[in-house]
């Protein structure tokens, strides 16, 4: 997901540039000469010049060069990419909790989640021993703790919890 | 003043601040100890728990947990070469090295012994700085509130390792996800596009889960696992720990000083504190050469430098709810949630909840030294756990804390957008921290804003008509400029060292 400096630049140049308008267009408190306008035009107008700065490369020399790619855990950079999909994979974690959040009503949360864990262990290698059992029990650790204990309304769905 | 303190005394006394603190901290030590889980992520995952405690024990579980994740973060660091927290980074290196010479009880005990002083040092610090600060800050109008805290966000962007540029867009990006609903001046639905869930803004904690522990899980996607924990055998932990504390006790003290600045600094936190710290050791040192091959002498002031930084973070957060780092700015939401406003009549009117705060940071520092080693020495096994067990359960975690906050699918939404933002800003060069601080302090900011230009009815001048205003209001410019500067500076020096050589 490294994308060239001119793209995220421009990118930002757009975004201030609506959050400008967006507020400029906001209706005034009347009798007031500050209203709920100010704050959206001067953060948009700013955003979009840190946006121009960045397109023109300006403060580039101050990133160091193995800083670009911070991995928390100290690793060295990931192995070359196996093919273009594989960049995709890092989509799969918001992609697992947007079918969390259309799924969770109708089969549950005992279901949903099993099947959020049983694709994010797979994803990151684990062999079925270890995904399986791990989708059957977490799901209820989680909802004994959060649900039972913390009264999360977790949704039952198809399959209650047994408490 | 004793009355307080035997109030505060009575407030963490209760069984459910004492299994709570308890619970927190292994959890901490757990969490910091896994290379990949940051002490921040410990803490944001733990906000959703909080909401059900009392606020005394909501307060404790982030203090505790906090301060163990830091620690513990050392333990892999050392036995692995890998980092448990960014904020280990610094001498993840030397400690490495010194368990390669045969020296790991050395570099763990350390870690333990010097954390726990430091800790130590930074609630003496939050003690002694914050009564003070409290008394000037009752007499701040909207002007000096607007300048602090466009002080603390500059403050921001200047320590991130990353462009100054990017850091300033990204605290942009932050200020612009405050502008989200109708909680503005004018109480109109702003940004919300005709969607009532935006109503009532972005929440600051589903942002913070998603940019920490989503973002992290899709990093893991694309990253190898780590190696296992090779089994060993250790010998005494504290040994030869106090003859320590005897030969490197200016280094010791001059991390912990760093540590409470760097702390105090908005923006800044643990890991800014062990680099600046470990450096600084490295160049006043009597034997640099010594770094890198397994020399204690760094381990010792970085190690007490970035426990000192936790304290100290929560000094600006609680007078004025500017968070003094990320840890902070999850903190101050708690606050919020539990009613302990962050602001200088805190420590008037709920004299005995600060007090309480003190205890429960000296109480967590003391029982790191026996959960710390405890720690160490089952670590082993705990790593053992491979990463494809552990986040299916962060992911999990994710999705029932952020719906919990508000009993709201929005939450889940929320998480995975911010997790989708995070991961891109952190992979191009955008520092994450930078865009949390503008969420956490948007709302203040505009107020304080939109108040002084009302009040100031057009004129520029009462910005800076009132002492304290004008110096803060200087510092904000000057930060301002400083990037701007360097960068001139640095354009022109090449020129005149190409000048001087040809010469």
């Amino acid at each position: 997901m490294r994308l060239p400096d001119s793209v995220t630049g421009s990118f930002l140049v757009v975004l201030g540039a609506a959050a400008a308008y967006g507020g400029y267009i906001l209706p005034p408190v009347p009798g007031q000469p500050v209203g709920p306008n100010v704050f959206p035009l001067v953060i948009g107008c700013g955003l979009a010049l840190c946006g121009l700065a960045i397109v023109f490369g300006i403060g580039h020399s101050f990133e160091e060069e193995e800083e670009l790619v911070p991995f928390e855990d100290g690793q060295a950079a990931a192995p070359p990419p196996q093919s273009r999909l594989y960049g995709l994979r890092a989509l799969l974690p918001p992609a697992l909790l947007l079918f969390y959040v259309v799924a969770a009503d109708r089969l549950g949360f005992i279901i949903t989640a099993a099947i959020m864990v049983y694709v994010t262990s797979t994803a990151l290698g684990a062999k079925w021993k270890l995904a399986l059992p791990l989708a059957a029990l977490s799901p209820f650790a989680i909802h004994l703790i959060f649900g039972k204990l913390l009264r999360v309304p977790l949704p039952a769905g198809l399959l209650p919890a047994p408490w | 003043m004793l009355k307080t303190l035997i109030d505060a005394f009575a407030l963490i006394s209760t069984w459910e601040v004492i299994i709570s603190m308890f619970a927190a901290s292994v959890y901490g030590l757990v969490i910091g100890s896994l290379p990949g889980l940051s002490a921040t992520m410990a803490t944001a995952l733990l906000v959703p728990v909080t909401f059900y405690l009392s606020p005394i024990a909501a307060i404790a579980t982030i203090v505790a947990a906090s301060s163990m994740a830091i620690f513990s973060g050392d333990i892999p660091g050392a036995l692995l070469r890998i980092p448990g927290t960014p904020a280990s980074a610094a001498y993840a290196d030397e400690a490495y090295a010194m368990t390669r010479k045969g020296q790991a009880e050395l570099a763990l005990g350390a870690g333990v012994w010097f954390s726990a002083v430091g800790g130590i040092a930074g609630v003496l610090s939050l003690m002694i700085l914050a009564p003070p600060l409290a008394e000037i800050a009752l007499s701040f109008s909207t002007f000096e509130y607007f300048w602090l805290a466009l002080l603390g966000l500059m403050c921001a962007t200047l320590v991130a390792r990353s462009s100054p540029v990017k850091a300033i867009a990204g605290m942009f990006i932050g200020l612009l996800v405050a502008c989200i609903g109708i909680e503005n001046p004018g109480g109109i639905p702003r940004f919300t596009f005709g969607l009532t869930d935006l109503f009532g803004g972005i929440e600051p904690i589903p942002a913070l889960v998603g940019v920490f522990a989503v973002a992290q899980v899709m990093r893991a996607m694309l990253t190898p696992e780590p190696p296992p924990l090779p089994r060993r055998k250790f010998g005494s932990i504290m040994a030869g720990q106090w003859r320590l504390t005897k030969l490197y006790h200016w280094q010791m003290t001059r991390g912990n000083i760093v540590g409470i600045i760097i702390g105090v600094l908005p923006g800044a936190g643990a890991d800014m504190a062990a680099w600046v710290s470990y450096a600084t050791s490295k160049r006043f040192s009597k034997e640099p050469e010594k770094f890198g091959t397994g020399h204690v002498e760094g381990l010792v002031e970085a190690g007490a430098s970035n426990n000192a930084s936790i304290a100290s973070g929560w000094v600006p957060s609680l007078l004025f709810g500017i968070p003094g780092d990320t840890i902070a700015a999850i903190a101050i939401g708690v606050l919020y949630m539990k009613g302990l406003n962050p602001g200088p009549t805190l420590f008037t009117e709920k004299a005995s909840s600060m007090y309480a705060i003190y205890l429960m940071f000296i109480i967590a520092n003391i029982m790191m030294i026996p959960l710390g080693i405890a720690m160490i020495r089952v670590a082993a096994y705990i790593l053992l756990a491979p990463r494809s067990a552990i986040m299916p359960i962060i992911m999990l975690c994710c999705a029932v804390g952020s719906f919990a906050i508000g009993n709201n699918m929005f939450g889940v939404v929320t998480v995975a957008a911010f997790g989708v933002i995070g991961y891109v800003m952190e992979a191009n060069g955008y520092p994450v921290a930078a865009m949390v601080l503008g969420i956490v302090m948007g709302t203040m900011v505009e107020q304080a804003f939109v108040t002084s230009l009302i009040k100031s009815d057009g004129s520029i001048l009462p910005f800076f008509e009132r002492p304290v205003a004008a110096i803060l209001a200087a510092m904000a410019i000057g930060a301002l400029l400083w990037p701007v500067m360097v960068w001139i500076w640095r354009k022109v020096k090449p020129v005149q060292t190409a000048a001087a050589t040809s010469r």
